[in-house]
């Protein structure tokens, strides 16, 4: 990838252009941004108990999104196993000629009677047989637009090339996706008796500890008079099966040569029994804080963050240990502590901002209302983590210029202009915040603030800019040039900051493809701290000055 | 460094594709809350990352 890009003076261009993978990415920022514009205006819930076709196509609702998800990972899989030959030889030739707007004016026109045949069917709402033949006409309006774009893109041959050159895996990827989601509908069955073993065990653990608990297997209730909760069978704990399922096979399949198999596939069952316990764990702690006398704790933050944190435990927890059994792990004891004995060069880049993350489950668990109240949790964990890491920081050049400001100050300009596509509805302060003592009112804010304007931007730049954006261009990334500029990289990157946004995920993307412009431009990553410091402080003063305080 | 960059690459969509997995319930989903899933999975792929982050 080193060789894929090139300086040039101030802003730097991709030799790879014209290749596949740029297509590919522009591709999907068409369908992206066409999307969005589309559903943004359409009243998803018109259909909801519609007769005849357009029933089913609500009914189906999350189901298609699910598809396509578990298509997209099982195929990725597969890639990697098998296709990846295939994706080095047809990245090689160029991919025609450019882009073809031939094929490019046809799936305008194509996408813009989709968009009129959507207002039809969601806004106007036709009955009858006129209505199922609007709904085909609709997917088959839709299936040529995705089809014309990718040849406007990409010329015919190269998909017909990637069709051949993956060969019977294509089918494989179907079974196996229209199979997994077909098996995760049928599977709802094994959920109660599941639920009632959960029950059971979290009665165990909480017993010795809440004198007057009581369990009541048939109406699968558990608690004390004061506080009790119903244990549903969505919380039986098949979620988190299911996630450190999948995380511990993409581990074991990505890593595959460090580990000595079959005895590997221990981890599989392992990391399955660990966070079913963690699961009932999670449902006894959360009757012990509501019996305890915090009920919208329990219900709330506790509820919302506890699974994800077990997840995290879980799965890294097995990984890392098990990497250090040698019966396991090819890579397990000496060369894991001989590893442990180097300076990790990624922890200076990545844990002030992992530092973050983790100190927002921690005090997301004790937030009620959708307020944190342990704001200083997050201030202090990347405070930390800078400060432990400070000598290895002096090496980065840190100067700014004042075309950084203008550059935060443009995305600030940006942010709120793409406000209304995030969804949101304008709403006051917290009433946890407004109705507390002054002192604590003003201790969160400056908190809240310091984290906005200090923590936050230096935590993110040094792990998107600093490493993930060097970390796409090579393995060694510190051997980077800043201003190296290559095209997937800077949209991995981007787009991947974007994300962390959630319903802000466009204006996140454009907001860290203006970053990285900024440390490439001149090299510095102080020029995307200050500018992304900028941004911050001015959506605090917006917050503060105009009460969007859905903005924080 | 393809593998590589297919390799991480493959990480973090997988990470992000078992999130939307969980985003696209159709029932509420007390256990795993999809609010606070992206974050969920960016620790993780984070801590992937710095796990890694050892080996050249």
């Amino acid at each position: 990838m080193v060789s894929d890009s090139v300086q040039l003076g101030d802003v730097a261009l991709s030799a790879k252009q014209g290749r596949p993978l740029w297509r590919i990415a522009s591709l999907a920022g068409l369908f992206a941004a066409e999307v969005l514009l589309i559903s943004a205006r359409t009243p998803h819930d018109a259909l909801r108990d519609a007769p005849g076709l357009p029933g089913l196509i609500f009914s189906l609702g999350a189901w298609k999104v699910r598809l396509l998800v578990t298509l997209a990972v099982i195929g990725l899989l597969f890639w990697q196993a098998r296709g990846k030959r295939n994706l080095d030889r047809i990245s090689e030739p160029p991919a025609g000629a450019g882009l073809a707007w031939s094929w490019l004016l046809a799936h305008l026109s194509a996408i813009l009677l989709f968009a009129g045949l959507t207002f039809i069917l969601f806004v106007n709402r036709p009955q009858g047989a006129g209505a199922d033949f609007l709904v085909v006409g609709w997917i088959a309006t839709g299936v040529a637009a995705i089809v014309l774009a990718a040849f406007a893109f990409l010329p015919p041959a190269f998909w017909r090339e990637a069709l051949r050159g993956t060969g019977d895996v294509w089918a494989y990827i179907l079974v196996l996706g229209v199979g997994a989601c077909a098996l995760a509908a049928y599977a709802t069955p094994i959920w109660s008796p599941l639920a009632r073993w959960t029950l059971r065990l979290a009665w165990v653990l909480l017993r010795p500890f809440v004198p007057g608990l009581t369990a009541d297997p048939s109406h699968m209730t558990f608690g004390t008079h004061s506080f009790s909760v119903e244990v549903a069978p969505a919380c039986s704990g098949y979620e988190g099966i299911g996630l450190i399922l999948a995380f511990t096979t993409g581990w074991l399949w990505f890593f595959r040569r460090e580990w000595r198999f079959p005895r590997a596939l221990l981890l599989l069952p392992l990391g399955v029994a660990t966070i079913w316990v963690f699961n009932a764990m999670r449902v006894a702690g959360l009757v012990l804080i509501g019996v305890a006398g915090a009920p919208e704790i329990a219900l709330q933050g506790f509820h919302s963050h506890a699974g994800w944190i077990a997840f995290n435990i879980v799965a890294l927890g097995t990984c890392l240990a098990a990497r250090r059994i040698p019966w396991l792990s090819i890579a397990g004891g000496g060369t894991a502590i001989a590893e442990r004995s180097e300076p990790n060069p990624v922890a200076p880049y990545l844990m002030p901002f992992l530092g973050i993350l983790a100190a927002g489950m921690v005090a997301g668990l004790a937030s009620s209302n959708g307020f944190e109240w342990l704001y200083v949790l997050r201030v202090a964990a990347a405070a930390a983590a800078l400060w432990y890491f400070r000598d290895r920081y002096r090496a980065l050049d840190w100067r700014v210029g004042w075309p950084a400001v203008a550059l935060g100050g443009l995305v600030f300009v940006i942010w709120i202009a793409l406000e209304p596509l995030a969804g949101s509805v304008r709403t006051g302060p917290p009433l946890a915040l407004t109705s507390a003592p002054a002192v604590a009112r003003m201790a969160w804010l400056a908190f809240r603030i310091i984290g906005a304007v200090i923590t936050v931007p230096l935590a993110e730049e040094l792990a998107f800019r600093g490493f993930l954006l060097r970390r796409l261009v090579s393995a060694d990334f510190e051997s980077v040039v800043w201003r190296t500029f290559a095209w997937t990289p800077f949209l991995i990157s981007s787009i991947g900051f974007g994300l962390l946004h959630g319903d802000r995920w466009l204006a996140g993307s454009i907001a860290g493809m203006i970053y990285a412009f900024a440390v490439m431009r001149r090299g510095k990553i102080g020029e995307a701290v200050a500018a992304h410091a900028v941004t911050n402080a001015l959506l605090a003063i917006y917050v503060l000055v105009t009460g969007n305080w859905q903005l924080w | 460094m393809k593998h590589s960059l297919i390799k991480t690459a493959g990480m973090i969509l997988l990470g992000i594709g078992v999130a939307s997995l969980s985003l696209a319930q159709i029932a509420p989903a007390p256990e795993i809350d999809p609010a606070s899933g992206i974050n969920a999975i960016a620790l993780l792929s984070g801590a992937v990352l710095l796990i890694r982050g050892r080996k050249r």
